[in-house]
């Protein structure tokens, strides 16, 4: 309400008023079902991932290696060519020290996410995930990195088969 | 795979199925509520008047269409109709297969704008547009206060 209109036109109902029947009404529930796929590309690369791997795909026009991996090229306007696979290590482009989890919940002990871009796709191109086995202080852009999968028993297809990405040990 | 080789069944790649609940309970509203506790309570049919422009309306509504009044006048809508148009359906709502064909009306009443989409109670080959038809409502103790309050139109015996 505001301070001129103290009640506006019209008839409210309550919950209660539509639970006990006190005003006619229709109910109904819609089967709204839904299939949503995640269409040729990102259905290959949700396989590979099952298979402890990253793949690509190559556009022989610009001579671009895709990742993830689409079926047409957005610069050349064109299907894209070939499969290929590319490495899990990479380097760290940006990334967030976050105070909130994935429902916006406040957290105590942050946690890292970022993007990667990795090794043996063209420039910039990459994945989001978090980072692991490292501070806040310590993780940096430029950080090289590798992927830390879960192991094959525990694998789903899904971007989760990888825990995080931890700093590429040199050894 | 070009441009033609489109995919048009989710199912053939990863994919995830699910069902939106979208659940709801839809209210009838001021002129609505009139209308079906009169038809539940008293199974009368009631239209809304327009005094000014000497309309009335079904299902009756709240204000007139032509010149914006609100309208508080409600008058009972003739016994009989006429049905302006028929269709026989062979499948129901979720597209499966009927045992019977139904037949489906829309009825008019003289001197009223709008009209009822319902049932109309006659052998599908008996379906016309022209029919005199009355309503035929379920017993009071099974009015809920929903079209459904309504069985249909049947032939008006005359």
């Amino acid at each position: 309400m505001t301070a001129r209109i103290s009640r506006w036109p019209g008839i409210e109902l309550r919950a209660a008023d539509l639970i006990e029947g006190k005003v006619t009404q229709t109910r109904f529930r819609p089967d709204a079902k839904y299939a949503w796929s995640a269409g040729e590309a990102m259905s290959r690369f949700l396989e590979e991932l099952q298979n402890g791997r990253f793949i690509a795909r190559t556009c022989h026009k610009c001579e671009r290696i895709l990742f993830p991996p689409r079926m047409f090229c957005e610069e050349c306007f064109r299907p894209t060519d070939e499969w290929t696979f590319i490495q899990d290590t990479g380097t760290i482009e940006t990334f967030s020290v976050s105070y909130l989890d994935t429902d916006a919940k406040r957290i105590v002990e942050p946690i890292l996410v970022g993007v990667v871009s990795l090794d043996g796709a063209s420039p910039k191109m990459g994945m989001m995930h978090y980072f692991g086995e490292m501070t806040k202080e310590e993780i940096r852009i430029g950080m090289r990195v590798k992927a830390e999968w879960k192991p094959p028993g525990d694998r789903r297809g899904s971007v989760l088969d990888i825990r995080y990405f931890r700093p590429l040990r040199e050894d | 795979m070009t441009f033609l080789d489109r995919t048009t069944d989710a199912r053939k790649f990863r994919h995830w199925e699910g069902n939106v609940e979208a659940d709801y309970i839809y209210t009838s509203g001021v002129a609505g509520e009139r209308f079906f506790v009169t038809l539940r309570d008293e199974g009368r049919m009631l239209a809304s008047r327009c005094t000014v422009c000497k309309l009335d309306y079904l299902p009756p509504r709240m204000f007139c269409e032509d010149c914006f009044a609100e309208l508080t006048e409600f008058v009972d809508v003739p016994r009989a109709g006429r049905v302006a148009a028929v269709t026989v359906a062979h499948i129901d709502r979720t597209g499966a297969k009927l045992s019977h064909p139904q037949v489906w009306a829309f009825v008019t009443f003289e001197g009223i704008r709008g009209g009822l989409f319902h049932r109309l109670l006659v052998a599908p080959k008996q379906a016309r547009a022209g029919l005199s038809v009355q309503v035929r409502l379920k017993p009071r103790n099974g009015r809920t206060g929903t079209i459904a309050d309504i069985e249909g139109f049947e032939p008006v015996r005359s």
